[in-house]
């Protein structure tokens, strides 16, 4: 189940590396076009003015040596149709020059003197005289019917006559569409590109470092030994997977230090308390008239207890570490929840405690058997000791969504207040406790060593509830 | 019966001693593994080891898996002072061996080991019928009968009798009853089990005679079988 989360997160963070660099680097294709764009379009208009400014000189110069006369009007509109020729167009086949370009002489008083172009020279006209274009300044005008403007230059002959000399767009905006066209799908192509390799490099680093992290999270209760597969090289990825590795070093040598430690302090007090406790025993058994079996029964009983207690808190100290040594099978809780109520129902009958149990059937666990006896009993005790008679305690098991949830509630006086924030630590207690304040960290413990969860809440109007909460069995 | 007691700690292993002559075994001593080797090379026939696993000169695991490869036929019984019981110990009580805690009440060393005897030794006519006293116990159809009196009993309540009669004269310890009669290794810090022996009493015992089920204060229970 986690690493499927963790491939889910990988492919995330995939998306998410892939889709930002993409969009930065679309962005930053998009401002080196609009410059370029620019750029180019300036540079046409520039080409196409020098071009426009050249023509309408020779045209001026033609008009101004031409004697004027019957042949005047010829020879210039010769001329200004030879000049419309030389346009710098690309698409001569498909278009007439004369769209194009067109010529437009006025005399001083602003009456026309010659047209040559498409078209009516009225339409062409009203727009120039509004724009007012002065010799040497190229401008635009629109004109009626032309849907993309012209660029026009004007000159002035001595006689007192205006040139006006007109270059269509149109040649220009389709170089510029056409730039645009080949930017817009290289640059889609390229971006494309871009975002499944960066995808497909981002998906293949994470996969490793998915690897480094499966590792880390399988580190835990029962498997210190697995290392991350040696990696080659010395990138970013493989120096992580080396300190990990070393990490996990470092982890088991301490963990297994934790269990020498605790298990040579269980020897060395436990041999003692063996021959002590062999001692009153012999003892014990020897005191036929039954003079002394009172202190010493009960010195054996303390012997015993002091054991368990030893026991409980090298647990819980392992269990704090995540260092319990567990041995899982599959488990039936409901079966043995059972058999663990019929053995504490009498002893707390006898107590005026009326206990319940309330299931739903087979509840599977993979669960180390030994410590799930000793967590139910410690709820048990834990039972035993804090209600009063008359009270009623009820387990409730259900099993749902891979869940196995047990509900312990009573109608006893419930947790002190200043207790309940902190009730599964060591040697906490209420202020009228018997216990030993181990029993509850113990029964957290076990829980969390099984992957599990466990509150405990104040029930109104009064009572105690814990919920506890442990994987079911996958089998 | 020959055992071999391997223990290092002086006091322990007095106290094995003196314990199991008393019950009836022949004891052989060893403080070490390299003495427990040659005991085994010159005993005969050994009916039981009994081993502590922190032996000054070896583990004692390691030590058993060498005298079963020297032919090694008799059952162990483990002593460990480690507190949750390693998992190749665990292992080994499925292979007909058994294990028990430090500290132990005498009467489970001897139950266990009897357990462990009588398991290695090919099996006798299957016993249906246990009767101490006047108290029978019908395996088969699960009835418990005092004199002509059928008594009543809860399922448990009829295994925790039968495991008390299959242990008549012998004391048997509460963790030992929880063990055998519910299959569970816990130490109830509350009297779980004495009140479960105090039911069966009412039901098993009538008034004014003497009590069948004796309680002996700090190790456990005897069933009276004279």
């Amino acid at each position: 189940m986690s690493s499927a989360t963790n491939s889910r997160r990988g492919i995330t963070a995939a998306w998410r590396i892939s889709g930002w660099s993409t969009l930065i680097f679309a962005v930053g294709a998009i401002v080196a076009f609009f410059f370029l764009h620019r750029f180019v379009s300036h540079e046409i208009q520039r080409r196409s003015d020098a071009w426009l400014l050249g023509e309408v000189e020779v045209l001026g110069d033609v008009a101004e040596r031409t004697p004027k006369g019957i042949l005047y009007d010829r020879i210039v509109d010769e001329i200004a149709e030879l000049a419309t020729k030389e346009v710098p167009t690309e698409s001569q086949n498909t278009q007439n020059p004369n769209d194009a370009v067109f010529f437009l002489e006025l005399g001083p008083d602003n009456s026309l003197k010659l047209w040559v172009g498409k078209g009516n020279s009225s339409d062409y006209l009203t727009p120039i005289r509004a724009a007012a274009i002065r010799p040497g300044i190229p401008g635009n005008i629109s004109v009626v019917g032309a849907p993309i403007p012209f660029r026009i230059v004007a000159d002035k002959t001595e006689a007192g006559d205006t040139i006006y000399l007109g270059l269509s767009e149109h040649n220009n905006r389709l170089l510029l569409r056409r730039m645009r066209v080949y930017f817009f799908s290289s640059g889609a192509t390229i971006v494309l590109l871009g975002f499944i390799l960066v995808f497909v490099t981002s998906r293949r680093t994470l996969a490793r470092v998915e690897a480094v992290t499966d590792i880390a999270a399988r580190i835990g209760q029962n498997d210190l030994k697995s290392r991350v597969p040696e990696v080659d090289g010395n990138d970013e990825i493989a120096r992580l997977a080396r300190t990990v590795n070393g990490m996990l070093d470092r982890i088991e040598k301490s963990v297994n230090q934790l269990h020498t430690i605790t298990d040579s302090l269980a020897h060395d007090l436990r041999s003692p308390m063996t021959a002590i406790r062999g001692k009153l025993e012999m003892v014990l058994l020897a005191d036929t008239n039954g003079q002394w079996s009172d202190p010493l029964g009960s010195a054996v009983e303390e012997i015993d207890r002091l054991t368990e207690l030893l026991t409980k808190s090298l647990d819980v100290a392992e269990a704090n570490a995540d260092a319990l040594r567990l041995r899982r099978q599959h488990l039936d809780l409901n079966a043995l929840l059972r058999t663990i109520v019929d053995l504490y129902e009498p002893s707390l009958t006898d107590r005026g405690i009326r206990v319940d149990l309330y299931s739903t059937g087979p509840a599977t666990i993979f669960a180390d058997s030994a410590l799930m006896h000793r967590m139910l009993a410690n709820l048990l005790d834990n039972a035993g000791k804090h209600l009063p008679a008359g009270s009623k305690v009820t387990f409730r098991l259900s099993s749902s969504a891979g869940q196995i949830l047990l509900i312990v509630d009573d109608d006893g006086p419930g947790f002190p207040p200043e207790t309940l924030s902190h009730l599964f630590e060591r040697f906490v207690k209420g202020p009228h406790s018997k216990g030993t304040g181990l029993g509850l960290a113990f029964v957290e413990a076990v829980v969390r060593a099984h992957d599990g969860q466990i509150t405990a809440a104040n029930r109104t109007p009064q009572g105690a509830s814990f919920t506890i909460t442990l994987p079911a069995s996958s089998v | 019966m020959r055992l071999l007691v391997v223990e290092d700690d002086v006091q322990n292993r007095r106290f094995l001693e003196k314990t199991l002559t008393e019950s009836g075994y022949e004891v052989s001593l060893a403080p070490t593994a390299a003495a427990a080797e040659r005991v085994f090379r010159s005993a005969v026939n050994l009916s039981a080891v009994i081993l502590d696993l922190g032996l000054p000169d070896e583990d004692g695991l390691s030590l058993i898996t060498r005298l079963k490869q020297q032919g090694l036929r008799a059952p162990v019984l483990i002593l460990s002072a480690r507190r949750s019981v390693d998992d190749r110990v665990r292992g080994l009580e499925t292979g007909g061996d058994d294990y028990l805690v430090k500290p132990f009440a005498a009467p489970e060393l001897l139950a266990r080991l009897r357990n462990l005897i009588r398991r290695n030794s090919p099996p006798v006519d299957n016993v249906t019928v246990l009767q101490v006293l006047d108290l029978r116990l019908d395996l088969l159809r699960r009835e418990a009968t005092r004199g002509d009196e059928k008594l009543q009993l809860t399922t448990h309540e009829f295994s925790l009798l039968e495991f008390l009669c299959r242990n008549a004269g012998r004391i048997v310890s509460r963790s030992m009853i929880l063990d055998q009669v519910w299959g569970m290794r816990i130490e109830p810090d509350t009297n779980v089990v004495d009140v479960h022996i105090y039911r069966l009493r009412g039901k098993v015992e009538t008034r004014g005679s003497e009590p069948l089920i004796r309680t002996i204060r700090g190790v456990g229970y005897v069933l009276r079988d004279k």
